[in-house]
């Protein structure tokens, strides 16, 4: 399955680059749990790629270790040509305006005793040279851009939003100090579904307003599709499969994405919907499969799929695979 | 703001008043001595003539001594519950956010404090620095009242630090923490623009129960005879009047029933502290 | 097929500290038994509280309940709570969205699904444990002896559904509500769990109502569904033909707001302006009026009627979608 490889990352000119990630946590005193094992990445300027999988997939634990929140276990990151991974202390915290972060939970994103206008002022307070009128007036500038009107909604708290709003007001607060890169971790998950394409929306907006380079962590394939110029698909740590929307979800090349793609429910009632394509459960992080990890729940897994791990390959048209007998 | 308040707030935040009142101007209210023996009216009771409350069995007017407990009994609970409440969120809150070994040494702290039992800890303690072995040199009150403070203050800190502590470490994971150190804010910043005014409504609610239960606590000191010597304070007068229980109850019972409205009026008034505070609390 | 469960003028009001809220207004429905129905809301239609409402689980002095539910026959809203438990379990029974919170952390497997069928069917307890390793299996629990004895926290969240199926099974209801059952699962999952209740569901000849906010999933699953805004039901049909032809301007701007797969990258999906009404106000007109792209003015005052045509196709709106042709 997934495995590492370099295959699929491009060469210079990169807002992002991330070599070989590996996150791993200690689970009391000997369990270790592998998040993330050997990932690479590379983002191009203006591009969004969306990072989709299921819960224990890696790509949460990804998004953070992008951020240095904490940083990696192992492995570099390199972001507008400077590895981010070797700075700490101070010369982290000046790079880190650079690289911002939309959380899954809007309520909990927000500083419950914090106005709205305290809040998307403290990154301003932080670190521009702007004096308090300065502040006001950008704090207004950045509300107006997200939808929200500065005078009804400065002196509010967060409780009195609903959950589109306080993304809303996340989102302004991330653009604050205009950064290269935006990683919007699960960002409409907890929204109703015609909140989702409120907000969806204005994310297009600010990405093509601000230039802005994304990752869009989700596991919602639907929500994923509008939004990014690639998809990468994870499973238990590892890459399955990158590919542009269109040939992802047309031709889906490594089983788990065909199974993904599978699953997800149609809003049509003539389309039968397939039986279920994958059973079983998931294998725990702590202790995952050898070789390719999806093989224990693979149609066309094989003795060489238990032994050697495969790498990131080529399949054309900007389709990379891991997988040993990719589907035709 | 006031006028929304239940009933029970009000008349609990009354009787605190009132105590307020009777501790700052006590000494100017036209009211006996304390230590002023009325020879003619020993132990007389509620309502006599002269003494509203009564006097105790060496003529003391009841009245002044619940003036004068008023005071320090609500001196040393403020002081030891203020300085215990800072220097307990202090470490529990600095704990909580650095975690590693400033947690580990927060925890040490708390937990050695805390598996000694309160009262030996402070009777101990005022054994050794508020008493002189020597009878003709006795040690001067002063010196015996901030004794008795600092040892509930002791027994405080952990108390409260560990509160701050659980609250901080639940705040601290919290996604806008995540945000706050992803925009190069210093751990410094964060601590005191977002942990501490989220943890604070949460310890204020604890420290108004802590006042009631540090009064108590005083009047077991008393009773054992650790006080703080010549001052009355409330506890003195469980401590002299225990005797008297079966002929004039009154002796005991004004201090007690003093006592009990106060740890009830800070324990309603603490819990409407929290729930004022508490955002989520003021909607749906 | 037999009526099932009927509501006639079911309204559930809550004492809030905002006032009086109107979280289900009026609502009539039937269903049949062996039927899947759907119901179809965002938060704040009211979907939760009116299946809680129907079975009869809805608790506190805050809660204002009124209307008729006839269940098999039965009127419930007469009967005291002692009474109505009679009916949870055997007659009706549900399952919850969040499956780690739904089971007891501190209980085995075991002992929880072998609760239901001691305390409702008397069964002692070596019957109790072979039923429940039964169940087990049924709900496709890989290795039921072993699962008995675990705890909720060891196992996944989609076995744990699974378990909350077993253990809404136990006594054989005839109505089986599932709220959300899906929604805090992973896609894959959930596939495999819908496709177990439709199987269950036609074994077992019981009637399922699927409370959910996906399209997608009453689509595949569902003979007819409901849509519900607001507290009411603004369309109800027999599912092919909602998608073939949306009455209800509601639901054409659900639908349509949804990403799929099929939408092409980078499209800016239609939105549905505004927010819900707040349910402490009581609103002249149709609720959906100001966020309507159809509205007019008579949709402003006058409050629309719940209409059908000859499809039993049910719609509350003054100016409906006209009828596609059909193919």
């Amino acid at each position: 399955m997934a495995g590492t490889g370099n295959a699929h990352l491009r060469g210079e000119g990169m807002v992002l680059r991330a070599n070989d990630i590996n996150v791993e946590f200690k689970i009391g005193d000997k369990k270790v749990v592998k998040a993330v094992s050997g990932v690479s990445i590379d983002i191009a300027k203006g591009e969004t790629l969306a990072v989709v999988g299921e819960s224990g997939c890696g790509k949460s634990s990804l998004g953070k270790a992008l951020l240095q929140l904490p940083k990696p276990t192992s492995g570099s990151v390199i972001l507008n040509d400077v590895d981010i991974t070797a700075l700490h202390g101070e010369k982290l915290r000046a790079v880190r305006p650079q690289m911002q972060m939309i959380f899954q939970d809007p309520i909990s994103s927000l500083d419950p005793r914090m106005t709205v206008r305290r809040i998307i002022e403290q990154p301003l307070k932080v670190w521009s040279d702007l004096d308090e009128q300065g502040r006001a007036s950008r704090v207004d500038e950045l509300l107006d851009s997200v939808g929200l009107d500065p005078a009804v909604v400065g002196s509010r708290r967060p409780y009195e939003f609903s959950g589109g709003q306080c993304q809303r007001i996340s989102i302004a607060r991330a653009l604050a100090l205009n950064p290269s890169m935006l990683i919007c971790d699960e960002p409409v998950s907890a929204l109703d579904v015609s909140v989702q394409a409120q907000i969806l929306n204005l994310l297009q907006d600010m990405k093509d307003k601000f230039e802005l380079t994304m990752m869009f962590i989700s596991h919602d394939l639907g929500v994923v599709k509008t939004v990014s110029d690639r998809v990468m698909v994870m499973y238990l740590g590892k890459i399955c499969e990158i590919a542009s929307p269109d040939t992802l979800y047309k031709t889906p090349r490594h089983h788990y994405t065909h199974a993904l793609v599978g699953s997800v429910p149609v809003a049509d009632p003539t389309k039968k919907s397939l039986r279920s394509v994958i059973q079983g459960e998931p294998p725990s992080p702590m202790n995952p499969p050898s070789g390719c990890r999806f093989r224990t729940r693979c149609p066309a897994a094989t003795d060489l799929c238990a032994t050697e791990e495969p790498q990131l390959r080529e399949m054309g048209g900007g389709n990379y695979v891991a997988c040993h007998h990719p589907r035709a | 703001m006031l006028r929304k308040q239940p009933i029970s707030v009000i008349l609990a935040a009354g009787w605190l008043a009132i105590l307020l009142f009777f501790a700052l101007f006590g000494p100017f209210l036209p009211i006996p001595d304390t230590l002023y023996s009325f020879e003619d009216s020993l132990s007389v009771g509620i309502f006599s003539q002269g003494h509203i409350l009564g006097t105790d069995s060496n003529g003391y007017d009841m009245f002044a001594q619940l003036v004068e407990g008023s005071r320090y009994s609500l001196l040393i609970a403020g002081i030891s519950v203020t300085i215990g409440a800072l220097i307990g969120s202090i470490v529990g809150i600095l704990g909580a956010f650095k975690q590693g070994i400033f947690d580990r040494i927060a925890n040490a702290l708390f937990s050695v404090v805390l598996s000694i039992p309160n009262l030996l800890l402070s009777i101990t303690l005022i054994a050794v620095f508020g008493t002189s072995p020597d009878p003709s040199n006795p040690v001067p009150p002063s010196r015996r009242l901030i004794v008795v403070i600092v040892s509930l203050t002791i027994v405080i800190v952990p108390i409260l630090g560990r509160i701050a502590r659980s609250t901080a470490i639940s705040w601290s994971n919290r996604d806008f923490v995540t945000a706050a150190r992803s925009m190069g804010m210093t751990d410094r910043q964060i601590i005191v623009r977002h942990i501490v005014p989220n943890v604070m409504p949460a310890l204020m609610a604890i420290a108004f129960l802590a006042i009631g239960v540090v009064i108590v606590a005083e009047g077991s000191l008393s009773l054992l005879g650790a006080g703080i010597g010549e001052k009355t304070t409330w506890g003195s007068m469980i401590a002299r009047g225990r005797s008297d229980i079966e002929y004039y109850p009154h002796i005991l019972f004004v201090p007690i029933v003093a006592v009990a409205l106060t740890v009830i009026s800070c324990n309603r008034l603490g819990d409407q502290v929290r729930r004022n505070l508490d955002p989520r609390e003021a909607r749906l | 097929m037999s009526t099932l469960l009927s509501l006639r003028n079911l309204s559930v009001q809550f004492d809030t500290v905002r006032g009086r809220l109107n979280a289900v207004k009026e609502i009539s429905l039937d269903i049949e038994s062996g039927e899947s129905v759907g119901i179809v809301g965002e938060s704040g239609s009211g979907k939760s509280v009116l299946s809680r409402a129907a079975m009869g689980i809805l608790h506190g002095g805050n809660v204002h309940k009124s209307g008729d539910i006839t269940f098999d026959g039965n009127l419930l809203s007469s009967l005291s709570a002692q009474e109505l438990r009679e009916f949870w379990g055997t007659g009706m029974a549900m399952i919850f969205q969040d499956p780690m919170t739904s089971l007891n952390p501190v209980r085995k497997i075991g002992t929880q699904i072998g609760e239901a069928l001691r305390i409702r069917l008397g069964m002692s307890k070596n019957d109790a444990n072979k039923k429940s390793a039964e169940l087990l299996r049924l709900v496709r629990v890989p290795d039921p002896d072993a699962t008995l004895n675990k705890y909720p926290f060891q196992l996944s969240g989609g076995l744990r559904q699974r378990v909350m199926i077993a253990i809404a099974l136990a006594c054989d209801p005839k109505l089986l509500f599932a709220d959300e059952p899906t929604t805090a699962l992973d896609v894959t999952v959930q596939a495999q769990i819908l496709e177990l209740l439709d199987d269950l569901r036609k074994s077992l000849n019981m009637s399922m109502v699927l409370v959910t906010h996906d399209l997608g999933v009453v689509a595949g699953h569902t003979d007819r569904v409901i849509v519900m805004y607001a507290g009411e039901v603004v369309e109800s049909a027999k599912t092919t033909d909602l998608f073939a032809n949306m009455r209800m301007p509601y639901t054409e701007a659900l639908f349509k707001s949804i990403p799929t797969l099929d939408t092409p990258t980078g499209t800016r999906l239609p939105t549905i302006e505004g927010r819900v009404p707040d349910p402490t106000q009581d609103n002249p007109g149709c609720s959906f009026a100001s966020r309507c792209s159809y509205v007019q003015e008579k949709c402003r005052t006058e409050h629309p009627p719940l209409t059908s045509d000859s499809n039993d196709h049910h719609y509350r709106c003054w100016f409906p979608i006209q009828v596609r042709s059909t193919l």
